[in-house]
């Protein structure tokens, strides 16, 4: 079923018409927030409604934070969506999503979310190897249950079937198109003013697949947690730190001090005979810099068989 | 740290590990290229017998000799020579040359244009230690300028090579520079390299320690190795020297690309079909009895 | 051997068809005068053949390349003229201490240096010997007719496949030039050698075992074997050395392995020579004129003799002692300033009795020369 065919059931469509709508749009620099954001507020325009976008991402650099809001109405004050006012939270990425939960309406609100991970270096507080990192716990099951209205598509995944991941965002304007009053051909035409002329017709396709997804995601919500996406998440709860093993190999090693001055843990030291060794074996976290570093191949970093494999 | 699919990188599957400990100085940077070679090799599923590694003369030209594949020391300076009739023989075997700043730049200058003219399918690495070391370290073509070495006791005079550019200019297919230091990037480049279909150059850099690092009081050899990159030189490490060791901002990565076709294949296609021979990847060695 | 067909062929022509017959699927060459013509053929031959002709950047890449196509299993061949056969020297000596088989083919020319690059000389018999350094074990063949450009060549890959060594090809420039009528076989009907190659369990093979005749299989990339090839000086294992007692025994058994097999490598031709007083020793071209002066002698009534060396090195020496012993006088025609009879002069045993004809003028020596010089000794004696 080609979802312009359908007519589609927008929460938000009989809205109160004093109130604006508010719809927030987060994710991480490098995926098209703001085209989604300028797409929103374009259409919004050309429908007759009176609307203020406003953004921050001077200071996201590519996979950094950013957000946008967009309010649109009869008339429109504010430019800012006041928290657990948002109509729609639509997420380019998942922990994005997660953290901007809390500006999402308590009672109907939407949450549209992209499953994509994408996980910043700086969630790896413990160095250990395969020690869990501090990216968002929250399974898609979890949120979409939370939420009034949650869609957890795997909008990386259905772009790159496409032809090209970059799309992920299109995939969700199509979903969002759902929740809206607007007629899809309306969206189509403001999203080919946005898109390179060349990718128009892979742009229009990626829309219809966020919005077919969405259709029938809205009359099974369950399927709206796939199990593609629970393996996903649960890939990544590995909590156990599991062991490993740092050897030197004492005949190989000549004592040449690299690996002693570039571990981060400071960890090793050479000691009477001039060969490096282990000196703080618990400091260790198996970051590999003095193996992969070592002229003479005197360091090996194994992991213990029973973690070969689980990454 | 292994890749999708492989099993973890162990270095002594692919060394002769009754030749270690190597013969190369303490903290010399060719041990640290190795490693980045084999993990490449590693990753790539190249297997052993079909690794063919051709090296010359230097320190350089020693470190094939540690790995447990089909290995060539030849003459110094020839590497590529020996390489290129080898790669049109055996188009099966995956052709590796190893080869020095020396070896390559100097007195294989004229193989190392022309390979990159050819375009037939090989990588060169060049391990660029500024030095001839083994000789007892007299200046290279890629010495930096004002060095110190044993035939430039006043300070070295003449102007570097850019060998990139140099490779770039003369067409090689696939062109770019990597740093011990960051084994890992210079790994995956390696890894850009083998997997090129045609004549792909990386030049290395390499720390000489003991002989170009003490003949110009660069320290320590892990104060040498911090030195590749200007930024990641630590404050407490000072500044014992009062130039870095070499240009530290030098471009890594890709430098170049020259899409051309490899010059096996057009040989095969445009010399050999039309008389009826030369298969994708028909050799000229014959069959065992 | 089969019908074959009898054409006028040029003198490098026979040396590339030879190549072809013998096996020869890899050329490396870089163009010079007077050896190019071979170059050329072997450039429209060889994809004939499905094999893989390729001009290198300069004379050095030459042999690079053929070294590699070696070691990786093909039969290969370049040929050049004395100023890049000097160039090809380190890499040469290469393949002697590795042990690659090959076949260099020099097509002399007038020298030293640049020299006389048209005309004919034979002043490179000292350098197929000695012309890379250190002691090293080298068959040098020297024909001297298109006949022989043919079927030496054939005999120069077999001897180099079989022995694991390189072979020079060594001829003048006339021989190269010379257009005869040759009677050139089938090629299949020719007899190839192929090489040992290294068979059985990778543990217990070594690239270079001391084996019953003293020369060592080969391993063939790809064939799991995974072996070193230095031009260092290497033990068994193919490995660098220096242990005194294991470099001894490599290097006697690669200096001694050519002699070990003589019965291979030898050949050499006479004429009218059993009963010679005067014996006349030439290659090449000069062979030709002194066998017609020796045949001019014995009309004469004078008992003149021809010894003719076909393998130049190792020097034919036991055939040639026997003969030098009965002569009262030994002359040695050649286009260079004296070489051959140097070696002449070691086995005669007498080198008092060893006369010399010798030429740089870039001609040839005629028959008429050498005659004139053989009725001297014959009626003055040494």
């Amino acid at each position: 079923m080609n979802a312009l065919d359908k007519e589609s059931a927008s929460p938000h469509g009989n809205r109160d018409a004093a109130r604006p709508t508010n719809v927030l749009i987060v994710g991480v620099g490098g995926q098209g927030v703001l085209m989604v954001s300028k797409v929103l507020a374009a259409l919004c325009q050309s429908e007759g409604f009176e609307v203020k976008q406003s953004e921050v991402h001077g200071m996201a650099k590519r996979g950094g934070s950013v957000f946008s809001h967009v309010r649109f109405g009869e008339q429109v004050w504010s430019p800012t969506i006041p928290r657990g006012e948002a109509d729609i939270v639509v997420a380019l990425e998942w922990a994005e999503g997660v953290r901007w939960l809390d500006h999402l309406k308590r009672d109907g609100g939407t949450f549209i979310a992209d499953t994509q991970r994408i996980v910043p270096p700086i969630s790896f507080r413990n160095r250990t190897r395969n020690a869990a990192s501090a990216y968002a716990p929250e399974t898609p099951a979890e949120v979409v249950a939370l939420v009034g209205n949650g869609f957890a598509l795997d909008a990386t995944s259905m772009a790159t079937g496409l032809g090209d991941r970059r799309v992920a965002n299109t995939v969700l304007l199509g979903a969002l198109s759902t929740v809206l009053p607007f007629a899809a051909e309306h969206w189509l035409a403001v999203i080919e003013q946005f898109v390179p002329a060349k990718t128009k017709d892979l742009n229009r396709r990626a829309f219809l697949a966020g919005r077919d997804w969405a259709v029938s995601a809205e009359r099974v919500p369950a399927a709206a947690a796939t199990d593609a996406v629970a393996q996903k998440v649960t890939a990544r709860a590995i909590e156990t730190a599991p062991a490993h093993l740092l050897t030197i190999n004492e005949a190989w090693c000549k004592g040449c001090d690299i690996c002693v001055k570039m571990c981060p843990e400071r960890c090793l030291s050479l000691n009477a005979r001039m060969v490096a060794e282990l000196a703080r074996p618990d400091a260790c976290t198996a970051c590999h810099l003095c193996e992969w570093l070592c002229p003479d191949f005197a360091i090996r970093i194994e992991s213990a068989p029973a973690v070969k494999g689980a990454s | 740290m292994a890749a999708e699919g492989i099993d973890e990188f162990d270095i002594r599957d692919y060394l002769r590990t009754e030749l270690l400990p190597h013969f190369m100085c303490p903290g010399c940077g060719h041990g640290i290229a190795l490693r980045a070679l084999l993990w490449a090799v590693h990753e790539e599923r190249i297997a052993k017998d079909q690794l063919a590694i051709v090296t010359g003369i230097g320190c350089s030209g020693r470190v094939g000799g540690y790995i447990d594949a089909n290995t060539f020391h030849v003459t110094h300076g020839r590497p590529l020579t020996f390489a290129t009739g080898l790669a049109l023989a055996r188009p099966d075997l995956e052709v590796v040359v190893i080869t020095g700043d020396g070896d390559c730049l100097a007195i294989g200058g004229n193989h190392l244009i022309h390979a990159c003219r050819r375009n037939l399918r090989m990588t060169c690495l060049m391990l660029n230690n500024e030095i001839y070391g083994m000789t007892g370290g007299q200046v290279s073509p890629t010495t930096s300028e004002a060095r110190l070495t044993t035939t430039t006791p006043y300070g070295n005079a003449e102007p570097t090579f850019d060998a990139c550019g140099l490779a770039a200019a003369a067409g090689a297919g696939l062109v770019g520079r990597g740093m011990t230091l960051q084994t890992v990037a210079l790994k995956n480049l390696i890894r850009e390299a083998l997997a090129y279909r045609g004549f792909s150059f990386v030049e290395i850099l390499s720390d000489c320690t003991e002989i170009f690092g003490r003949k110009n009081d660069l320290g320590s050899s892990p104060e040498m190795i911090l030195r590749q990159k200007g930024s990641m030189r630590p404050d407490f490490y000072g500044n014992t020297v009062e130039h870095p060791f070499r240009p530290n901002n030098l471009t890594t990565g890709i430098i170049a690309r020259n899409e051309r076709p490899e010059y096996g294949d057009t040989y095969r296609s445009e010399v050999l079909a039309p008389h009826g021979h030369g298969g994708a990847a028909a050799g000229v060695s014959a069959p065992v009895e | 051997m089969g019908a074959g067909q009898r054409i006028n062929l040029q003198g490098n022509h026979a040396c590339a068809l030879g190549a072809i017959a013998a096996g020869c699927r890899f050329y490396a060459g870089y163009p010079i005068t007077p050896s190019s013509d071979v170059a050329e053929r072997m450039a429209l031959e060889l994809p004939k053949v499905g094999g893989v002709f390729i001009q290198m950047e300069d004379e050095i890449a030459s042999m690079g390349a053929i070294i590699g196509a070696s070691m990786g299993g093909a039969k290969v061949m370049t040929a050049t003229s004395g100023p890049g056969f000097s160039l090809k020297q380190e890499n040469l000596g290469y393949a002697c201490m590795v042990e690659v088989p090959c076949v260099i083919v020099d097509v002399m020319r007038g020298g030293p240096s640049t020299g006389m690059p048209t005309r004919p000389a034979q002043g490179d018999i000292m350098q197929a010997r000695w012309g890379t350094h250190g002691d090293h074990p080298i068959v040098v063949l020297a024909p001297s007719s298109v006949s022989e450009a043919f079927s030496e060549t054939i005999r120069a890959f077999n001897i180099a496949e079989t022995l694991r060594t390189p072979v020079v090809l060594l001829y003048d420039e006339v021989v190269g030039h010379l257009v005869e009528t040759v009677q050139v076989p089938d090629p299949g009907s020719v007899a190839r050698a192929e090489r040992k190659w290294a068979t059985g369990a990778r543990e217990a093979f070594q690239p270079y075992a001391a084996t019953d005749d003293d020369i060592p299989a080969m391993a063939r990339p790809g064939d799991g074997y995974r072996c070193h090839a230095t031009g260092l000086t290497h033990g068994e294992r193919g490995l660098p050395t220096q242990n005194p007692a294991e470099v001894e025994r490599a290097m006697q058994r690669l200096l001694g392995k050519l002699e070990r097999h003589r019965d291979v490598i030898d050949r050499f031709e006479t004429f009218a020579a059993e009963d010679a007083e005067i014996l006349v020793v030439a290659i090449g071209i000069t062979a030709r004129a002194a066998k017609r002066a020796v045949a001019e002698a014995r009309r004469q009534g004078i008992a003149a003799g021809l010894f003719r060396p076909v393998t130049l090195w190792p020097f034919p020496e036991q055939p040639f002692r026997a003969l030098a012993e009965r002569a009262k006088a030994i002359l040695v025609p050649e286009m260079n300033a004296g070489q051959l009879s140097l070696e002449i002069e070691r086995l005669s045993g007498r080198p008092a009795k060893v006369a010399r004809i010798n030429r740089l003028s870039g001609e040839p020596i005629e028959p008429a020369e050498i005659l004139k010089t053989i009725e001297e000794l014959a009626r003055h004696g040494r």
